[in-house]
């Protein structure tokens, strides 16, 4: 089965064509949000592999934690493909796919997203026969909220993604048992989201449509207190 | 700690944050609180003019979010329309001019929640007189209590007044 992989939840945007067996073929434009992109990337991509889109089977997005304004296009991007197609999406969260990129390791994994304005996402993992297994909840902290976390988790650890390389100083401070993942390894590739995806597609575990939405760790369903507004309105 | 000000006139409001200008950075958020035509969008204006934007300021109600470019980015944001703390949430703020833009927001106490933990609040009240305003500025965070000796010094002219 052929399956699309789109990623936009970093500066990063990354698209792919494979299968459960191969990559065929995969792009990836990092420095500043690209996500306009998408599309023709995977025009591209198609033409230069010889792939009928009427050949793919599936979508798997990345929905983030991650950068708001890329990620909504690239989840958009996937669910529109996927509707039009009439074929099932899969979300899958960056640093799930940041953890899954560096999974031969014996370290725990941390996936570390920069969040901007001086936070990260992150998440700890460890590696299991096929893949990774998230230990902790994704967070969204301060740098030093985030070693006092690595703090806490036991022996040796692998730091991969973009937060981990901008807030490298500051991890470095658990000394010697940290490592870091190459840049080249810094966002999550739609490569491995095929990866990722394709056993799922063949199990048909998707995901609904309309249940792949970007992922909003400071998720609120509240209403604003709008008791100043009345007043304003009054006054 | 907390500076209180007056200003005689709407010019004398854009003199308040164009001294305010001089002292901000880069990811500053400032919180404006105070009813419609309180002064607000004037403050702004003052501000935007201090840190170089030449475009004209004007109310982004109706659009929630106006960006603007001067010696940094700025984002002046209104969250007066907006009913879910979600929707403030979704104009993905933290991302405005690549993360880096001093963002002022307009009503932004109501939505103190997701809006930068370190951040100054004023507070615009109307005076005795017609165009004369109160304002309260209150740091928030380390980030403005470090400063807060140069924050009183640039609006000493209108302070005690």
């Amino acid at each position: 089965m052929i399956v699309v992989g789109i990623d936009t939840s970093t500066p990063q945007t990354s698209v792919a064509i494979g299968s459960d067996l191969e990559v065929l073929a995969s792009v990836s434009i990092a420095g500043r949000a690209r996500q306009e992109s998408v599309t023709p990337a995977l025009q591209q991509l198609l033409e230069w592999s010889g792939v009928d889109l009427q050949r793919v089977g599936g979508v798997a997005v990345g929905i983030g934690p991650g950068l708001f304004t890329g990620l909504r296009v690239g989840v958009e991007t996937a669910k529109t493909l996927a509707q039009v197609l009439g074929i099932p999406i899969v979300g899958i969260t960056s640093l799930d796919a940041l953890a899954f990129m560096v999974r031969y390791t014996s370290r725990r994994i941390a996936a570390v997203v920069d969040a901007r304005r001086g936070e990260v996402f992150a998440a700890v993992y460890r590696a299991v026969p096929g893949g990774v297994v998230r230990e902790t909840d994704h967070l969204v902290v301060k740098p030093d909220h985030l070693v006092a976390e690595l703090q806490a988790v036991p022996g040796e650890v692998l730091c991969v993604g973009n937060g981990a390389i901008l807030y490298r100083r500051e991890i470095e401070e658990l000394g010697s048992r940290v490592e870091f993942a190459s840049a080249s390894l810094a966002h999550p590739e739609a490569a491995s989201l095929v990866e990722l995806a394709a056993p799922r597609f063949l199990r048909e575990e998707h995901d609904r449509l309309f249940d792949v939405v970007p992922m909003y760790i400071r998720k609120s369903d509240a209403e604003i207190a709008w008791d100043q507004r009345a007043r304003g309105a009054q006054g | 700690m907390r500076a209180e000000l007056r200003a005689e006139t709407a010019d004398d409001t854009r003199a308040v944050g164009e001294a305010l200008a001089g002292l901000l950075r880069p990811r500053d958020a400032v919180i404006l609180t105070g009813e419609l035509g309180a002064g607000k969008t004037t403050l702004v204006q003052g501000v935007a003019r201090g840190l170089g934007v030449t475009e004209q300021v004007a109310s982004p109600t109706f659009t929630l979010v106006r960006e603007y470019r001067g010696r940094l980015e700025v984002a002046h944001v209104d969250v007066y329309r907006l009913e879910k703390i979600q929707d403030v949430m979704d104009l993905g703020l933290e991302e405005l001019g690549g993360g880096e833009a001093v963002l002022l927001v307009e009503w932004g106490d109501a939505v103190e929640e997701v809006l930068p933990a370190d951040h100054l609040t004023i507070e615009l009240t109307h005076g005795d007189e017609d165009e004369v305003r109160r304002l309260a500025f209150t740091p928030g965070g380390r980030t403005w209590v470090e400063r807060w000796d140069r924050v009183e010094e640039a609006l000493a002219p209108w302070s005690g007044r």
